[in-house]
């Protein structure tokens, strides 16, 4: 966004607002009883046994949380945006610690089977994903160039291909080549099945993303390799494809990331990724919750890795463009 | 989510199921070639299959999936497809059978064969702990729950047909006064612990869930005989006989020899393998 | 490609235009145009804008279909259905408005591609020869940045260098001074007019009056898709014939 050079005082540093918002928090604190919370047990030594205190309890458990909200805010304000940024980012992830914390988790349970579900789930997930994403690129960059193309045949089967697989759900395109694909007398298991799912469906919307990659390449280019004599598959892959791939990258990464969530719907058909294992591992002793949440971090750390990989990949390709 | 996958895969089975392709005949080959049975059955089912604490298939069924196979001869393979996709037969080869408590229902009839009935789960009323009634006939008139829609409930209404294969005969000897009709077992289940006649009276579902809960601390207790069973089989691929007949042979012998009543003490602490007797 | 010699005009004839049309549309952009050049001749094409002085260039190397007439370059006809347009089109050199460098290579690589990749020059030679070029074009010193790092006049005579690494036999210039603030044009034209003066065939739309007189052959005057006028420099702005060329001659020299 624009962010102008003139800086204006900061609302957070006027008592009028501050006292405002200290209202506004106390309110929103009190209209959800908290005394019974974690909270209220902390202030147990003022309000005594949290259950009883009433209307007492409810609203000083409401001032005490307003007060540190706002304090908060208004520390953070002195610091400089990076620091803000990695406190608020600190504090978030300890009040998502603490909301776990209270489902009374058994870490012991969890401890005993992370290693499962590293060894055999998130290898699994990132096998699928990485195979199925490497496939689907190489069928977009054909389909892309096939959806650009003045040959009717080619333009035909392309716009079917990316009409049909965007416009039927992922998890029915997996039901269909495991359970389809037999009917025409080839048996595939449920890997290759998932794999083959995940990349024709992927492959369908990054054809438009390398679509709207090549055609982002100015006619000039093409133009100056024509005019050197170069065929088409040389124009593309040497003098469109380089100028097409930076601009490709970060919608592709974001396909990435989303098709390794996606690939759980592989897990109908048996495979044995995270999503299986989570929902698998806690059955019996009733300890979904453990397992859920376990995956939920794998997930989201994996996401994390993958996005400051994109980020590096991101800026490796613009220095090379800039220079 | 799962009624969705439902629909999915029955969309989808119906357009395919045009193509017949055969496999007659060939399955207990495939076995005894490969020296491998490739089962099919759920991994998220305790106690009848689940993933124990080596992260290894566990439970009631894969006790007698691996016991079907001892007896063949051949080593043992699990697969875990979705419930749905075994339902929904024309496996392909993919896996050889089913050992994964199927109701053998004349729809199901259809795409796949059931070689033989190896348990059965009986139905069964629940009163309070301190409750006065010890008997099912005493719930007449009663306020009874059931799950809506499901075959406890078709009973009580008197409006039950089981249209499974070898189902045992049962008779209609409870009619309640009133029912009540809950969303699912857990409801019931804490409806009747309220005490008897706070809510409900008494409540009926299926036995190894109420054992369960009250193995889990809830203060009920089951009264009388159970009012009827449900038989469930292992399930093969329609076409191959032989398979069938052999399979049937081995399912009889493990009932004769006592294995089944086993196996069923294992992991229920009762024996369902004897159904109505 | 046997063919590629077998026809050749008489004269030396490089390039021959005869009745050339062409329409976008219902918009007729060329009106029977008739043009021959020959072996080493500078042709200045200009014209206001709007009048198809781009468009009859870049038929020549078929960037556009002409829909009527014939244009024969060394004795090879243009059309629809040739086969050896590539090789055609390795022997016309085309400088470009934009510059059109390959952004993401370097400025050797841009001058080292063509030779390397289609003319099967090797990459020493190829090297070689794209440094031979830059030192004509007067920017060695710049071969390893990328374009992006250079000024315009910079790109424009990387642009230059580039279309001569391919040794053609013609080249084309579509307004190459253009887009240049106007400290570069200079510099640029000072390159065109070297080359013009080592004998190479051009074809220049320009609307550098200054490289005209100094330098051209012919100036051709075109508006409206059709070659109003046409005669060598000292007459064509000494002695104007048409209504429409005084007019557009008042135009830019007021300036």
């Amino acid at each position: 966004m624009y962010a102008d050079n003139v800086i204006g005082d900061k609302l957070i540093h006027k008592p009028k607002f501050i006292l405002g918002l200290l209202a506004v928090a106390f309110l929103a604190f009190f209209t959800f009883n908290l005394a019974g919370t974690m909270f209220g047990e902390f202030l147990r030594p003022v309000i005594g046994e949290p259950k009883e205190s009433g209307l007492y309890g409810r609203s000083a458990v409401a001032l005490v949380l307003a007060v540190l909200f706002v304090g908060n805010l208004f520390l953070i304000s002195f610091a400089n945006i990076k620091v803000q940024v990695a406190i608020v980012w600190i504090e978030l992830l300890l009040l998502f610690l603490a909301f776990f914390y209270s489902f009374n988790l058994k870490f012991s349970f969890i401890q005993s089977k992370i290693g499962f579900m590293i060894t055999q789930g998130l290898f699994t997930t990132l096998y699928i994903s990485a195979v199925s994403i490497a496939i689907a690129s190489l069928i977009a960059i054909v389909g892309a160039v096939a959806k650009l193309s003045n040959n009717g045949f080619a333009y035909g089967i392309a716009s079917f291909y990316t009409s049909l697989f965007r416009g039927l759900p992922l998890l029915m395109q997996v039901f269909l080549i495991y359970m389809g694909l037999p009917q025409i007398g080839y048996v595939i298991d449920a890997v290759p099945a998932g794999i083959i799912a995940l990349s024709l469906c992927y492959g369908a919307y990054m054809t438009e993303i390398f679509r709207a990659g090549i055609q982002s390449v100015p006619r000039g280019q093409w133009e100056a390799s024509r005019s050197q004599g170069f065929k088409f598959g040389l124009t593309m892959r040497r003098i469109i494809l380089p100028q097409a791939i930076p601009l490709i990258i970060p919608p592709t990464g974001n396909q990435f990331i989303a098709m390794l969530k996606d690939s759980s719907l592989v897990s109908v058909i048996g495979v044995w990724e995270l999503m299986f294992l989570a929902r698998t591992l806690g059955q019996k002793e009733f300890r979904q919750m453990e397992m859920l949440i376990t995956a939920a971090f794998i997930y989201w750390g994996m996401t994390m890795v993958l996005e400051v990989i994109q980020s590096r990949i991101e800026k490796h390709y613009r220095k090379k463009g800039q220079q | 989510m799962r009624l969705y996958t439902k629909l999915i895969a029955g969309a989808i089975m119906a357009s395919v199921s045009s193509f017949s392709p055969v496999w007659a005949g060939e399955a207990l080959d495939r076995v005894m070639n490969k020296g491998v049975l490739t089962v099919a059955t759920d991994a998220n089912w305790a106690p009848q299959s689940f993933l124990n604490d080596n992260n290894k298939m566990d439970g009631f069924d894969v006790d007698v999936a691996k016991e079907i196979a001892r007896r063949m001869g051949v080593g043992i393979k699990f697969v875990t497809p979705s419930w749905t996709i075994i339902t929904a037969g024309k496996w392909a080869g993919r896996w050889d059978i089913s050992v994964g408590s199927m109701t053998p229902t004349k729809a199901r009839g259809e795409v796949l064969s059931f070689p033989g009935i190896y348990y059965f789960t009986p139905a069964s009323f629940a009163v309070q702990t301190d409750s006065p009634i010890t008997d099912k006939l005493q719930l007449n008139g009663k306020t009874i729950c059931a799950t809506t829609a499901s075959t406890y409930e078709l009973y009580l209404q008197h409006d039950l047909t089981i249209d499974a294969i070898g189902t045992p005969p049962f008779k209609y000897d409870v009619t309640p006064g009133k029912i009540s009709s809950m969303k699912d077992t857990s409801t019931c289940l804490n409806d009747v612990r309220l005490g008897a006649g706070v809510r409900v009276d008494g409540m009926i579902g299926s036995l190894p869930a109420l054992v369960a809960a009250k193995k889990a601390g809830l203060p009920i207790r089951v009264v009388g005989t159970p009012a009827f069973y449900e038989p469930l089989s292992v399930a093969i691929d329609k076409g191959d006989t032989e398979f069938d007949a052999k399979l049937g042979k081995i399912i009889a012998a493990m009932h004769a020899d006592g294995t089944l009543s086993k196996m069923s003490m294992k992991w229920y602490g009762i024996d369902y393998s004897a159904g109505v007797k | 490609m046997s063919n590629v010699n077998q026809k050749i005009a008489p004269d030396d004839l490089v390039i021959s235009m005869q009745g050339v049309s062409k329409w976008f549309g219902a918009f007729q952009a060329l009106n029977d145009i008739n043009l021959s050049v020959k072996q080493g001749e500078r042709i200045v094409i200009c014209g206001p804008s709007g009048s198809g002085k781009s468009t009859l260039i870049r038929c020549l190397n078929r960037l556009e279909a002409h829909q009527k007439g014939k244009i024969l370059i060394g004795g090879i006809e243009m059309h629809q259905k040739m086969k050896n347009i590539d090789k055609v089109r390795q022997d016309i050199g085309m400088v470009f408005q934009h510059f059109n460098l390959y952004p993401h290579m370097t400025v050797l690589e841009n001058c080292m591609a063509g030779p390397n990749w289609v003319r099967g020059v090797s990459k020493s030679d190829a090297k070689d020869r794209a440094m031979a070029m830059l030192e004509r074009v007067k920017i060695p010193e710049q071969a390893d940045k990328y374009p992006s790092q250079l000024s315009g006049g910079q790109q424009q005579r990387v642009a230059i260098a580039r279309s001569l690494c391919m040794q053609p036999k013609v080249m084309l210039f579509d307004e190459p001074t253009s887009a240049l603030d106007p400290e570069m044009v200079a510099e640029v034209l000072e390159t065109m007019v070297e080359l013009a003066e080592s004998g190479m065939t051009m074809i220049c739309v320009t609307h550098e009056m200054g490289f005209a007189r100094k330098v051209g052959d012919l100036v051709v005057f075109m508006d409206e898709g059709q070659i109003v006028e046409r005669n060598n420099p000292t007459d064509f702005f000494e002695n104007p014939q048409s209504d429409r060329t005084k007019l557009f001659l008042s135009q830019i020299l007021s300036h």
